[in-house]
Formats: structure tokens, C-alpha cells, sequence
């Protein structure tokens, strides 16, 4: 057995026939004036060379006065009269929890001995860090600062447990507004990339930013108070953004201005389109039209658009043949098989496809389009992840808090389904991913229809550690996610939580005194479940480096949209400071915007040296304009008084 | 019924019923008007001792009693409380003229101080234990003064309030800054008018100073004070004696005295049965006693 020694007496152990010592829980009392509290570490040395290590979770304080009558005849009746001279006899009495007994066997009740508080030693051997914080392959993620009684230890996660494969993902929950779930998740994300050794691999994170500017600029510094500095050297880490960050964001509905708060002309030039086609989306079609929609049938018609037409050389019964790569020709295809019908004279079914589930989901296909306006294009042009290519330490955040729900949920069921793909087969570019999703209670909740973002979801959670695909969520109401969602996450993190949600069965393992820490919890302070952290225990994080959103939006006003023409050449100049935006608009004077739009994602894309040469090549010879365009067409989708599903 | 305890069996009879008493302020008994209670001295410091005794066995029909006095002072600095000296002793008491050589040896083995105690003309189950317990009560008032002695030799400035009776205390010097609280009224000094307007004081108010006899030790100085209303309960509630060593400072001092020791009701000792006379540091000083007792309590 260790003995390590230090730390100040406080307390003993006390043990009643109502209050007895356990081997998981004791009790003992203190001076009234002491440094320790609700979630302070203490150690208990028994005569026999036994070490106990407990966390306190509960505390009384009680004096000897029978009832509080006895008070008010004293005071005769009145609270305000002359204080008594002498002080009633005080008792402070603690509950605390076992973390850790050495040896680990035989587990016997706690000796009734001096209680001592415990020193950095002590909260790395009761959270059992010394076991991956030290040694030759050390696993240890800085999570946070333990503080208690003028102490401050390093509290540190295992990376097995928390990017796989032992265990893995992270949940945290807390009320909506103190800017604890996502700054911890920020500085929990800058930690794993600091302290990640290189036997664990290449790491890459992904996020979703789901609302407002919340990691809109991760990679701009940030001024840190000088308590936030300590806690950073106390835990050995560097305080600094993130030095490797891409951004992703669809296009508003003009197709141009880009749908995202970092928009400024000073940083938007670091925002690449996010731009998907009729491939892209059709995988999906199951995230996109409702169950109610999509029966048997149309699951068939849509399996067989998936398998023999798009992307492929299809020859109709007319003698046309198609090649369908975007909406615009899905739309095509559909007018011909409905021409030919009707020129056949048979309108029931083409390729034993009957013709009203043809129509049902043309008009949900071609409707996508329009609903996703800004993600989806008509004409197949595609800005998609580096999926094969992710860079280690690097954030991938996907900015889809402009988009309707339908949106973000195509989004998020694509991505992750591609990171899962590309990590199936070990060819994304890093060995793990991070993936951060907010408000998981939107995408995956505890009840309500069972959707394939959930079912993702739960996959995920089950089977990612393995592939090294890693959820951290967050949301405000654990109970509201779905239970194995959250009851596969490895490490649980609390911030302030609503009394309500405390009282739910999910936190009945909680003592009273636990419960209403969390509920008060100041900002900055955080509760942490882990593989190795036999009780809850509470620690302090420090502000992420990084620019806030709020701070981020103010530094970096957003611009307000603009005219098409005028948010091409702000586009531009954001990717080149050298062009002059009168020869831009010269380019594009006369030209379809579709045909401009192409270009410019391309260039967005490519990120050439020389952009206004590529966009220039990009947007070709100038053809005369028809009179009737054709892509008019093509995003209108088809109403007709026989079509029983047009919406 | 009555306001008294409903009571079943004769109670055991009282020792000394009744000392004599000297008027000292006035010519008689009065009930006189402290003036309500008022903060008492910053410096006060409270004592008090618990004895405990068991037969440990018997040579023959001779008891041997293993006894057990402590005592201590808690200071009050500020509103706390705190344990400015105590001690305790446990020995052996015996009749030991009636020992033979081989069970004296045999005591002397054990490894505790052999403390002498009377011996009755004929054993007696009850009595030998009756006359051993009383050497245990004289070795608790031997503590108690011993601790009281120091007390005042260390700090001649500070009150010091006793539990009980001044009897015991050695001597004190007039003027020494010592309250006697004597809470049981077995033995009454007065009589006739004097002692009606002592046992039917109103709440607030004191007798006149008297002064009693106490043995050997020549007279103390005492008076009555009423802590709580009596009515409704019985003529002995809330009234405690207090004494006092001799002198005019005891008389100048008794109202001054007596408005602190009314501040003392609060805070109630109860839930004591004797809360009523029973102020709380005592109770305190009893409680740490006891808790310092450990297996004897």
C-alpha cells in the first residue's frame, strides 16, 4: 500500500448504530469553521495501513436544541430581543462517498479515524488517475481543475474512455444561457488536441452549430481573465484557439449570400459553401419524407431512381435517354415518363411503378429542392466535406443555424453516415472523430417518432468507440434524450442544472446536497461522471481561448445580405483582396445566375491563387440568353389537377 | 390536578432540611426588582463536576468501588464556549481497616489510587457502598475546588459561576469575583414571612442578601432570584439560590448579578428536566463532562 502521506486533519470518522460507517459510505464531523464543502476529496488513514478516499456529498449542521420552541421561550417571544451570550453547541456532519479504498481488496467498512484532506497525490490516486495520467503510454485529457480547501489538482479524463475503444463519448447537460455546455466542450476539444499522445492516433473534430455564432470563431483569440490563465497552467495546457479550423455553410435562398453569422468581410473568406446535388440528398431521402409519405411502394420507385437512374445512362421506353445527375433532370425524366404515358394512351403504370406513387414522389423529390433552398441546387453542382482528407487537430465546423429543421437533420444524417463510411474503412484521414452535436434532444429524443437521425444516433452511440467515431452532445434535459443515447456515453458532464430535471428517476443517485450544488452551480463549474470516477465529482474549467460567439458577431459584425451581383464580388474579394470588383461585375454582366453561382463554387471550392482567373475560366464563353429559360422550369415543380399528392 | 409532577412513591428523606440564616441587607426578607436581565461580563467562566461510582467487586461482604470525579471550566470568549481547565481521576474506595494484608496487597496490584473510606460498625450491603459513594462526592469536591482555585489564581478578573453550593470551594476571598448557583432547595435557611417571600418571588426580582452558615468554612453570602414565573407550575420553578463569599461586594454586586444570570436563561437548556434552573454553559460543562467520562457514562 501506498501511503502518501500529507494533508491537514479536519475531521473523524463517527459511527452510530443509525449512522453507521460503511465500506461505501461514512460519516464524520468537523470544526463549524472549515475549508471543506460539498464535493471536496478526503482521505482516511486506518491504524492497519488501510487508505480511504471519499468525496463528500452531504453535510448537516445541527445544534442541541429539541425543538425550535424551546428557542422562542427563551426569546421570550421576541426575535429581536438581546442576542443570548452564549452560543448554542454547533455540529458540522458530513456524509462522504468512497472513491477509492488501498488495497482495492478486502472492501471493509471505513475506519473510524482521522479524516484529512486530501493533497494533489491523493486526488490523482482517488480518481484512480495515477493509473493513465503516468507511465509510459499515458492517456490522461485535462477535463478540468479540482479545488477545495486552498487546493488545486488537475483532474484529468483517460482517452480509452473517452475516444475509445474502452468506452466513449461525452454528454453534457445544463440550463440554456450560462455558456457552460458549449465553452466546456470548446475547451474540452482544445485539451484532447494538446494532450492527446500520438499512440492514440490522429484526432479531428466536427461541429454542428446549431444556433447563433456559438463556434463561429474558433479560431480567433480571445482576452482571458487571469483566474482562467491559472487554471490552464494548472493543468499544463496552452491557452490558445484553434489553429486549424474550416467552415462550412450553405447558401442562403438568393443562392449567394452565405447562410452563416461569420459573414464579416474580414473572415468569411475561411467559410466554404456547403452545396449539395440530387446524389447527395437522394441517399437520404429517408431523413427528408416522412414515414406517412413513403410506403413500400414508394420506397421501390425511390430504390430504383437510386440504383438504375441517377448517375447513370437510362433509355426510357420513348427512345430518350437520360443521364440524371441534379433536380433539374430528375425533373426532365419525370415530364418524359409522363408524356410517354400519355402519348401510350396507358396511364396506370410505367415499369410496374404505379403512376400516383410516381407522382407522390416526384413532387416530394423535386420539392426537396425548394425546401433546402441554399443546401440543395437544381443543377447538381456540389461543396461538400473534405471527407478522405481530414487533417489532424483540425475542426470542421458545419454552420447550420440558418437552416429549418429538415435541413439540419440532411445534414447531420449525411455527414455523420459519411464519416462513419470513410472511418469503416480507414480512409478519412484521421483515426478519430469528434463529432459535436447541440441540443441532442432535438435529434434524438427520449420519445416521439422513431426518425433515422435517431436511429443514427443510437448506432453511433453503440458502435462508434469501436470505429472511432465520438458523440459529444449537449443538451438542456438529459431525461428528454433518448436513454441509450445518453446511457452510452462513457463521460457525463453537468453544468447548472433545473430543479425539475434533478427530480427526475435519472438522478436519484444524487444526494439532496449533490443535487442542489447542481442546481446552483456557478459558471465555470462542472460535475463529471467517468469509467474511473467512482462518485460524481466537481471541477472547474477555465473559458475556452477562443472569441465567444456574442464577442464574435460584435467584433465581426455579420454583413447584411446583398444584391446578387454584389455578393458575388464581396465573395470574391473575401477569397482575393486583390480584385477589383468593377472588372468582376463586368464578368458576370448578361450571364445567367446559375451559371455565375456555378463558378463561384467552384472557386470557393478549389481556393485557387489566382481566383479571378479561375472564376473567369469557371464561368466560361458568354452565350446569348434564351428567352425561356430552362432552369425556370426545372425548379418549379409540376401541379396538376390529376395528381392527388401535389402539394 | 396541581401544577406539581404527579409523583408515586414517598420521596427519600432530606438530609439537612434546615440551616440558619442572618439578615444582611435589611432587617427582613424583601422581594426586590433587579430591573430585567442585562449583559454580563465579558469575562466569565463556568464550573461544574460529575462523580460516578460502581461497585467493582467485594472481598467477603467488603465493597471495593471504583470511583470516578472530573470537573472543568469552560471559558466564554465571545459566545463560545471553550475548555479553559479540567480534569479527572479514577481510583478505588474501600474500608480499608477491615482489609486483611493479603487483599490489600492484592488491591495495591491494581493500578489505581486506593481512596480510604469509613467503615461502618456492622457491614451493611447498602450502607458500605453509601458511606464509599461519599468519599467519590468529596473527591469530586476536591477537584472542583482544586480547578476553581486555579481558575481564580490565573485569572482574579473573570467570574466564575459554580454549579451548586460554595460549601465546597475552599476559601474565597471577600470580593472574589465567584457566584455559587444552587439549584436544588433541600436545605432552607429561612423561615416564617422570610422564607414565603423567597419561595413566591415573582419572575425578575431577588430576596435581600442573608448570609448562612457553611461549616468550616465560617458564612457565604446568599439571596434568591426568580429566573421564571412560578405560577402555574410549582413554588420551586425557575428559582435558583445564589451565593456569594462575604462581604459588601456581594451585596452592592446582587442586582448586578442578578440581571446577567436572568440574560443567562437564554439560550434554554432544555430539553434538561431542570431547564428551568439550569443554565445553559452549565449544562455544557456537564455535557462535555460526560462526553470526557466516556465509558463511565
Amino acid at each position: 500500500m501506498i501511503r502518501l502521506g500529507g494533508g491537514s486533519t479536519i475531521g473523524r470518522v463517527v459511527a452510530t448504530e443509525a449512522l453507521p460507517a460503511g465500506p461505501h459510505q461514512f460519516h464524520f464531523w468537523t470544526a463549524i469553521d472549515t475549508a471543506i464543502g460539498i464535493g471536496a476529496i478526503v482521505r482516511v488513514d486506518a491504524e492497519n495501513g488501510r487508505t480511504v478516499y471519499a468525496v463528500v456529498v452531504d453535510g448537516r449542521a445541527y445544534s442541541d436544541l429539541a425543538t425550535p420552541l424551546h428557542e422562542v421561550v427563551a426569546a421570550e417571544g421576541d426575535p429581536a430581543g438581546d442576542r443570548a451570550p452564549t452560543r448554542r453547541t454547533e455540529i458540522r456532519l458530513w456524509t462522504a462517498a468512497v472513491l477509492r479504498h488501498e488495497p482495492d481488496e478486502p472492501i471493509q467498512p471505513v475506519p473510524l479515524a482521522e479524516v484529512l484532506l486530501a493533497t494533489e497525490q491523493d486526488v490523482e490516486a482517488a480518481l484512480r488517475m495515477d493509473g493513465f495520467v503516468r507511465g509510459e503510454q499515458p492517456t490522461g485529457i485535462p477535463v478540468g481543475v479540482y479545488r477545495a480547501g486552498g487546493l488545486s489538482a488537475p483532474v484529468s479524463l483517460d482517452a480509452d474512455f473517452l475516444l475509445g475503444p474502452e468506452s466513449a463519448h461525452l454528454n453534457i447537460s445544463g440550463v440554456s444561457g450560462l455558456a457552460t455546455k458549449t465553452s466546456a466542450v470548446q475547451f474540452l476539444l482544445s485539451s484532447i488536441f494538446q494532450r492527446l499522445p500520438s499512440h492514440k492516433g490522429s484526432v479531428a473534430a466536427l461541429c454542428f452549430n446549431v444556433k447563433g455564432p456559438d463556434l463561429c470563431f474558433l479560431d480567433q483569440p480571445a482576452e482571458l481573465p487571469e483566474a482562467d490563465e491559472e487554471l490552464y497552467h494548472v493543468m499544463g495546457l496552452t491557452p490558445q484557439p484553434f489553429e486549424k479550423v474550416r467552415y462550412f455553410a450553405p447558401y442562403k435562398a438568393d443562392g449567394v449570400n452565405i447562410n452563416t453569422l461569420r459573414s464579416n468581410a474580414e473572415v468569411v473568406g475561411d467559410v466554404q459553401p456547403l452545396v449539395w446535388g440530387l446524389r447527395e440528398v437522394l441517399d437520404y431521402h429517408e431523413v427528408l419524407l416522412n414515414r406517412d409519405d413513403i410506403d413500400a411502394k414508394a420506397d421501390a420507385f425511390l430504390d430504383f431512381l437510386a440504383d438504375r437512374v441517377v448517375d447513370k445512362q437510362f433509355r426510357d421506353e420513348w427512345g430518350n435517354t437520360h443521364r440524371v445527375s441534379s433536380f433539374a433532370e430528375l425533373h426532365l425524366l419525370f415530364k418524359a415518363i409522363f408524356d410517354g404515358l400519355e402519348a401510350a394512351g396507358r396511364g396506370d403504370s410505367w415499369r410496374t411503378h404505379h403512376i400516383a406513387t410516381i407522382r407522390k414522389v416526384r413532387n416530394r423529390l423535386l420539392n426537396i429542392s425548394t425546401r433546402c433552398k441554399g443546401l440543395v441546387t437544381d443543377d447538381g453542382t456540389v461543396s461538400d466535406l473534405p471527407f478522405g482528407q481530414f487533417e489532424d487537430r483540425s475542426v470542421y465546423v458545419l454552420d447550420v443555424s440558418g437552416m429549418d429543421q429538415l435541413g439540419q437533420d440532411l445534414v447531420f444524417t449525411r455527414v455523420v453516415t459519411r464519416l462513419r463510411e470513410h472511418l469503416e474503412r480507414g480512409d478519412l484521414g484521421v483515426d478519430h472523430v469528434i463529432v459535436f452535436v447541440d441540443e441532442l434532444n432535438k435529434y434524438a429524443p427520449a420519445d416521439g417518432p422513431d426518425t433515422y437521425v435517431r436511429k443514427m444516433l443510437l448506432d453511433i452511440s453503440e458502435r462508434g468507440r469501436y470505429l472511432g467515431l465520438v458523440l459529444f452532445a449537449a443538451q438542456q434535459f438529459r431525461s428528454q434524450v433518448h436513454r441509450r443515447v445518453v446511457g452510452n456515453a462513457g463521460t457525463l458532464v453537468f453544468g447548472r442544472m433545473d430543479m425539475d430535471e434533478l427530480a427526475m428517476p435519472g438522478y436519484q443517485v444524487l444526494s439532496p446536497a449533490t443535487k442542489i450544488k447542481l442546481a446552483t452551480l456557478p459558471k465555470g463549474e462542472l460535475m463529471v461522471r467517468h469509467p474511473h470516477f467512482t462518485q460524481p465529482v466537481f471541477v472547474r474549467f477555465p473559458r475556452p481561448a477562443v472569441l465567444q460567439g456574442p464577442a464574435g458577431v460584435k467584433r465581426f459584425p455579420p454583413a447584411v445580405d446583398v444584391p446578387f451581383e454584389e455578393a458575388v464580388v464581396r465573395q470574391l474579394t473575401a477569397l482575393d483582396k486583390r480584385i477589383t470588383p468593377a472588372r468582376i461585375l463586368d464578368r458576370i454582366a448578361g450571364r445567367r445566375e446559375d451559371d455565375v453561382r456555378r463558378a463561384l463554387l467552384a472557386t470557393a471550392r478549389t481556393r485557387p491563387d489566382d481566383v479571378e482567373g479561375y472564376f473567369t475560366a469557371s464561368l466560361g464563353p458568354a452565350v446569348r440568353r434564351e428567352a425561356a429559360g430552362r432552369d425556370q422550369d426545372a425548379t418549379t415543380p409540376l401541379r396538376s389537377v390529376e395528381d392527388p399528392y401535389a402539394t | 390536578m396541581g401544577a406539581g409532577a404527579l409523583l408515586t412513591h414517598v420521596a427519600p428523606p432530606v438530609a439537612s432540611p434546615f440551616g440558619s440564616a442572618s439578615h444582611v441587607e435589611g432587617e427582613n426578607v424583601q422581594a426586590i426588582d433587579v430591573g430585567g436581565p442585562a449583559p454580563g461580563p465579558q469575562a466569565v467562566a463556568f464550573l461544574d463536576g460529575i462523580q460516578r461510582y460502581a461497585v467493582e467487586g467485594r472481598f467477603g461482604l467488603i465493597p471495593v468501588v471504583r470511583g470516578y470525579a472530573a470537573a472543568a471550566v469552560l471559558g466564554r470568549q465571545g459566545a463560545e464556549l471553550e475548555v479553559a481547565r479540567a480534569r479527572q481521576e479514577e481510583f478505588l474506595v474501600v474500608a480499608r481497616s477491615r482489609l486483611t494484608p493479603d487483599q490489600e496487597r492484592a488491591l495495591e496490584d491494581v493500578d489505581l489510587p486506593i481512596v480510604e473510606c469509613e467503615a461502618a460498625e456492622r457491614s451493611h450491603p447498602i450502607l458500605d457502598v453509601q458511606l464509599a459513594a461519599k468519599e467519590v462526592e468529596r473527591c469530586r469536591e476536591a477537584v472542583e475546588a482544586e480547578l476553581a482555585a486555579a481558575h481564580i489564581e490565573e485569572a482574579p478578573r473573570s467570574w466564575l459561576v459554580v454549579d451548586g453550593s460554595l460549601g465546597g470551594i475552599g476559601r474565597l476571598e471577600e470580593g472574589a469575583r465567584v457566584v455559587g448557583l444552587v439549584k436544588s432547595h433541600e436545605t432552607q435557611f429561612l423561615e416564617g414571612p422570610d422564607l414565603e417571600v423567597a419561595l413566591t418571588l415573582p419572575e425578575g426580582h431577588r430576596t435581600s442578601v442573608f448570609s448562612r452558615s457553611a461549616g468550616a468554612r465560617g458564612k457565604v453570602f446568599s439571596f434568591y432570584l426568580r429566573l421564571w414565573p412560578w405560577q402555574d407550575h410549582d413554588l420551586l420553578h425557575g428559582l435558583v439560590r445564589i451565593e456569594r463569599p462575604p462581604g459588601e461586594a456581594a451585596v452592592a454586586d446582587a442586582n448586578e448579578v442578578s440581571r446577567w444570570l436572568l440574560a443567562e436563561r437564554a439560550p434554554l437548556s432544555a430539553p434538561d428536566g431542570r431547564w428551568d434552573r439550569l443554565l445553559y454553559p452549565i449544562r455544557q460543562v456537564e455535557t462535555f463532562l460526560r462526553a470526557q467520562a466516556g465509558g463511565w457514562w
